[in-house]
């Protein structure tokens, strides 16, 4: 097999719940996770005759917001239209969606490639729809029959719709991570893949080399060429799963058309457990959904004050934070990637630096924090299985802990201690730091008739020093940290000891 | 309007049409569109499409509201079974479309 005769040609669909507390068309609750089956269902959601959808203003808000964020041109008027297709998870017969005006078009995001150099993605279009329900398939004896809930029926969804310039599994995988990141930070959505909140669709084909090209957002045969048909991936359920089930299915069509097969356009389904994917239906004939403006819904006039007042939403985006920790703070590019990969957690650390910050240099103590932060914290909640957040580590508390570490009172064992301690035996950190910075201070009031004790204690030590072995003035020095417990500064017990050894 | 486009339609809609019945419906069909058609005869040039405008801000705030019981639900559903909206048959393999 040769991949290298082959282009990889990739356009990522995504669908993202909104965090509403409504629908997208009544006003039914949409947090229907784990609750019992059929309870967040009114006349609208389940299509009963005669009822009427009105649109949910938060959601459209959030849609516009994403297309803000994704650098897309926002309609000014919405219009809904009807998508037909007959399934028992649609209720009416037809899902409202968009068709020729999606509300945001032509945007695009940056990632990072492989080699670590910016490559930008074409987004399509943005639109919004509602979510079908949940259905479950099971048989009994020879009957097939399907369970359905219509919780989920009318959630407000997002489809994003990536232009086909994505050329390889890896990017694709940082596509959808970035497009998950988004949101998040905008509080768009949770985007949980576990949940369902989010979806990736990729569509995938691999061409020859030289008989296509990407012309205005499309893939276009050159000359005489034929394209392979494209094959669509679904039942993704994770980030890593959008990478490897791509992986999967490019080697697998590079071995057929290498054997001579024809690709024939399917959509396939991913199987995590076997790492394959499996055939699913065919798609020869083109999709038939009627589409057509729902009547329902009247035309709705979005203005430059609106999208104004939306655009006040947006918040600092992870790239344009991360850019600042490296230059404002000269963190490194490490520190700077995990301190923003996550909103709570930069909005942890910019608080810490903060408080910091009122004593000490800003520089130095965004260097303290992230030490502090990616370091000790990170590591103790990683073993504790823990949530870094003001419940489990109260920011105020931990400043405490990183001041009086910078001012040597503490020592980083000693404080690191003191972390642990205060998560495993759940006590107040900032008691536990006051506690230990009193001890330390009757030690230090106390180091000078310690160092006397363990001078007289350890003739043998005190004799080999006299004679020029320096070495000993360690195991000195250890045998204060042990009397103290080891809250005494280490290096202040080496000084007192030499002090009065050569005195 | 041919009988093979009357089957498409008909299938889209999970329904089965026997040929007597295609046979049957193609010119009914015909009939209702020819209708339809004499709509498009008229001049509308100029004329905007009368569909009703709102700005955003009349769209409904996001409050939600209670919904019905999973009883009354359930009340015009033939099958069910624990709560759920019970469907036979094979519909079309086990791909979820959203």
């Amino acid at each position: 097999m040769n991949k290298e005769n082959y282009d990889i040609i990739i356009g990522l669909e995504i669908h993202i719940q909104s965090k509403t507390e409504s629908k997208m068309f009544c006003t039914c609750p949409t947090h229907y996770f784990s609750k019992q089956p059929n309870t967040h269902v009114c006349p609208t959601c389940l299509g009963l005759p005669g009822a009427l959808p009105v649109p949910n203003r938060r959601a459209i808000e959030l849609c516009i917001l994403l297309g803000l964020a994704t650098n897309c041109d926002i309609d000014s008027e919405i219009h809904f239209d009807r998508k037909h297709y007959f399934y028992p998870d649609l209720p009416k017969g037809y899902q409202i969606s968009q068709y020729k005006r999606p509300i945001c078009s032509d945007g695009y995001i940056e990632i990072r490639d492989e080699d670590g150099k910016k490559y930008s993605i074409g987004i399509e279009r943005i639109h919004q729809e509602e979510d079908v329900a949940k259905s479950t398939h099971h048989t009994e004896g020879n009957l097939e029959y399907s369970l359905i809930d219509y919780n989920k029926s009318g959630v407000p969804l997002i489809e994003i719709v990536s232009k086909p310039n994505i050329r390889s599994a890896y990017q694709a995988k940082e596509y959808a991570s970035k497009i998950r990141q988004i949101v998040r930070y905008l509080g768009i959505s949770d985007a949980d893949m576990e949940k369902g909140q989010m979806r990736c669709e990729p569509n995938i084909s691999v061409q020859t080399k030289g008989t296509w090209e990407y012309k205005n957002g499309e893939i276009l045969p050159i000359g005489e060429n034929k394209l392979n048909s494209k094959v669509e991936v679904k039942n993704i359920g994770s980030i890593s799963a959008v990478e490897k089930s791509i992986e999967y299915e490019v080697e697998r069509m590079i071995k057929e058309i290498e054997e001579g097969k024809k690709i024939v356009q399917q959509t396939r389904g991913w199987n995590a457990d076997k790492g394959v994917t499996e055939f699913q239906r065919s798609k020869e004939t083109a999709d038939d959904y009627r589409y057509m403006p729902d009547p329902d819904i009247p035309i709705i006039e979005i203005s430059e004050e609106d999208i104004e007042r939306i655009s006040k939403e947006i918040v600092e985006l992870p790239d344009e934070k991360k850019d600042r920790y490296l230059t404002t703070y000269s963190l490194s590019e490490y520190d700077s990637n995990v301190l923003t990969a996550d909103r709570d957690i930069s909005k942890y650390f910019e608080y810490i630096l903060e408080i910091l910050s009122k004593d000490m240099d800003t520089q130095k103590a965004a260097k303290a924090a992230s030490n502090w932060l990616t370091g000790a914290v990170f590591s103790i909640a990683n073993d504790k299985k823990i949530d870094i957040n003001e419940s489990n580590i109260p920011k105020e508390s931990l400043s405490y802990l990183i001041l009086e570490f910078e001012k040597k009172i503490l020592t980083r064992n000693k404080a690191e201690e003191l972390l642990r301690e205060s998560l495993e035996q759940k006590k107040d950190l900032k008691e536990l730091i006051s506690k230990a910075i009193e001890e330390s201070k009757e030690n230090t009031g106390n180091l000078d008739s310690i160092a006397d004790e363990v001078i007289k204690d350890n003739p043998k030590a005190v004799s080999d020093f006299k004679s020029g072995k320096q070495a000993t003035i360690g195991y000195l020095v250890g045998q204060v940290m042990q009397k103290t417990k080891g809250s005494a500064d280490p290096n202040k017990a080496k000084l007192v000891l030499i002090e009065k050894l050569n005195g | 309007m041919d009988k093979q486009t009357l089957k498409h339609i008909a299938e889209l809609s999970r329904i089965n049409l026997t040929d007597q019945e295609l046979e049957k419906f193609t010119p009914q069909m015909e009939t209702i569109l020819d209708s339809a058609k004499q709509l498009q005869k008229i001049d509308t040039k100029g004329v905007s499409p009368m569909k009703r405008h709102v700005p955003f801000s009349d769209l409904r705030e996001d409050i939600p509201q209670k919904s019905l019981t999973q009883e009354d639900v359930l009340k015009n559903a033939k099958y069910k079974e624990n709560g759920h909206i019970k469907v036979y048959g094979k519909i079309f393999g086990s791909i979820e479309e959203s």
